[in-house]
């Protein structure tokens, strides 16, 4: 009620106005380096899509669509392209499911149980992406990998298991290094909530099980979504974990980029390739908002 | 017999004793407030009741039957939380059918009653908003309709008014009073406000230190507090520490005593006090503070020694109040209605 008394616009003078920037003014430092670093290489990576390169030099040729029409004609990119997608969903959906109950246990501990836990969820953080994509190999490799001589020395199987340099790899990958990224913002959300919502719901009847699936869910479903739109695209777009899990023939839309860039030195194709992931990474993105979006329209309600 | 009975609950959170031995019987649909200060227990003898507390010991029996042992979700128990703890989620059709569907209630039959309970709270054209789009008065009935639907064998209501503007409280009272007359539910509040719980209540259970001190009908503990606390929190009083000495009170103006000798205390309702100017047989003192409130003025009368005392009295028209700084001599008006305990004011 008297919301609207508070927020009601106060009447600057133009001077005032400039100075005062909307609040702007204490981000300008974080924007002029994503403008500089993040922005314009951007920019400039997606042109190198509509250009042909040659020797390091622009040609003559100037604005074309033939790359963009050659990745776009090719099979190949479409295969990879669902193949990236479909790992990408079954990796941040398996993260969700197990990032939900580590983080509902985070907001049920106390004291030091509470601490190293949030210790055993940052640590990973600490070491390299890369570090711990190899530890995967460590574990999953080969015949003297950790998981088969485990296996075989217990008798529970008789032939190593075949996990390394498939997509199981990558998704198991993906997985476990993204996780952070989604017990994070779970967390936040879970261990702040007011718990007598699920003391009305049980004393409306609701089992704790009703209430976890009825109550807590639905209430902590903008973090969800948060979650699971910032681990799929950094799953989308990630070329480490399928290159080194996924073995040397193994290829995902990412890997393509890298390896059209890096390896192939076809800066055109690779920019072209860059281009369809960022677009698609995007849409899909913005597909996972707005379906959360339905999902949470009572949270964005006001009086 | 009493629907709701609680039989020698005690509860503590770690070294802190929080409730001690108490016990309450509640007949089938009168309204009983627990009331104290805060810190009191009041709100953990309510949260034992509807079983988010286990006690440490103890039984709580609705209709004769222990439901102790019970988890929250399994026993007949409705319950008003202090910010109403609507489901933000929810439509508030969907929040007052809640209950109803987590019983897999025919949709049928759920449409009807939530219709029903929506026009009890004067709130069918608000059945699709969610809780956040309704007033704070408004999400109160809600969540009053919310537990009435299940039809629980008691209602309980943790400060309710809480979260209301001053102006918004009084008639949310007397509006929750008259719905509960017409469900006809047994009903439990808690609050600090005596006000509040003057306004509501059959009986009320004066809390203090995780026990009930006195348990009474409002007028009851008004007219007969047995402790000097439970004078000074239901009503305003004026504590006047006397010894008590064959039978009767050593104060200026001496009172019979019906308790044994030793100290006491006299309890004096400020409007059962006179005054008269200068000196004279009562307590003498001087003006410290006059309020003229329309029809009463209320004086403060600093007496040298003690809390000044407070003195109500009927505002003659035309007749000036005495000025701060005038001698005067309190009397009791009514020696009948003047309380007196056995015991120092402040223990």
């Amino acid at each position: 009620m008297t919301d609207a008394v508070l927020t009601q616009p106060r009447r600057l003078g133009f001077a005032r106005r400039v100075i005062d920037g909307g609040g702007l003014w204490p981000a300008v430092p974080a924007l002029v380096y994503l403008v500089l670093f993040m922005v314009l290489p951007i920019i400039t990576l997606l042109t190198f899509g509509f250009v042909t390169i040659d020797r390091g030099a622009i040609t003559d040729g100037g604005f074309t669509l033939t790359h963009i029409a050659g990745v776009l004609g090719d099979p190949l990119v479409w295969n990879l392209m669902w193949r990236s997608f479909w790992i990408a969903v079954v990796s941040t959906c398996l993260t969700l499911v197990l990032a939900y109950p580590i983080a509902y246990a985070y907001g049920h501990l106390k004291g030091v149980w509470r601490t190293l836990l949030l210790v055993a969820i940052i640590s990973p953080l600490l070491t390299s992406a890369l570090v711990r994509t190899y530890a995967w190999i460590v574990i999953l490799g080969g015949r003297r990998g950790l998981l088969n001589q485990t296996l075989l020395s217990l008798g529970v199987i008789d032939q190593p298991l075949q996990i390394l340099n498939t997509s199981t790899a990558v998704v198991m990958g993906m997985t476990q290094i993204h996780l952070p990224f989604m017990i994070l913002p779970l967390l936040a959300v879970l261990s702040e909530r007011d718990r007598r919502f699920e003391e009305a719901s049980l004393n409306l009847g609701a089992s704790q099980v009703e209430t976890f699936f009825r109550v807590t869910i639905p209430m902590t479903m903008p973090a969800i979504v948060a979650g699971f739109a910032l681990v799929f695209a950094v799953s989308y777009t990630n070329f480490i974990i399928p290159q080194l899990l996924g073995g040397g023939n193994y290829s995902t839309l990412a890997v393509q980029v890298y390896e059209q860039t890096i390896v192939v030195l076809d800066w055109s194709r690779g920019a072209a390739l860059a281009t369809l992931l960022l677009t698609t990474c995007f849409a899909f993105v913005l597909a996972i908002v707005s379906v959360g979006g339905r999902l949470t329209r009572w949270s964005e309600v006001r009086r | 017999m009493s629907q709701l009975v609680i039989e020698n609950v005690s509860k503590a959170f770690g070294t802190q004793q929080v409730l001690r031995d108490c016990g309450l019987a509640v007949d089938k649909g009168s309204v009983v407030t627990l009331l104290g200060p805060s810190g009191c227990g009041k709100t953990t003898l309510l949260r034992s009741i509807a079983g988010f507390l286990v006690p440490d010991a103890g039984r709580i029996l609705v209709n004769g039957q222990d439901i102790s042992h019970l988890p929250p979700n399994r026993r007949d128990v409705g319950y008003v939380f202090q910010n109403y703890a609507l489901f933000p989620h929810l439509t508030i059709r969907e929040n007052i059918g809640y209950g109803l569907k987590i019983r897999r209630k025919p949709k049928a039959l759920i449409r009807g009653k939530v219709e029903d309970a929506l026009g009890l709270i004067a709130l069918t054209d608000f059945g699709d908003r969610y809780p956040k789009q309704l007033s704070g008065g408004q999400q109160q009935r809600v969540a009053i309709a919310r537990s009435l639907v299940l039809e629980p064998e008691v209602l309980l209501l943790d400060e309710p008014f809480n979260a209301l503007d001053a102006q918004l409280r009084l008639s949310m009272q007397i509006e929750l009073r008259k719905l509960i007359d017409r469900v006809g539910i047994t009903s439990i509040f808690v609050t600090h406000d005596q006000q509040e719980a003057m306004t509501l209540s059959d009986r009320i259970a004066i809390m203090r230190g995780g026990r009930i001190e006195q348990l009474g009908t409002p007028l009851e503990i008004y007219d007969h507090p047995q402790t000097p606390f439970v004078a000074d929190f239901i009503g305003r009083a004026n504590l006047i520490p006397v010894a008590i000495r064959s039978g009767r009170t050593d104060s200026p103006q001496p009172i019979a005593a019906a308790v044994p000798d030793g100290p006491g205390t006299l309890v004096v309702r400020p409007e059962n006090l006179t005054i008269a100017e200068g000196p004279g047989p009562g307590w003498e003192g001087s003006v410290g503070f006059a309020t003229a409130l329309g029809a009463t003025i209320e004086y403060e009368i600093d007496r040298g020694v003690g809390e000044p005392l407070r003195a109500i009295l009927p505002r003659q028209p035309g007749v000036a109040p005495l000025t701060p700084g005038s001698r005067v001599t309190a009397r009791i008006r009514d020696e009948a209605a003047a309380i007196l305990l056995s015991g120092s004011p402040r223990p």
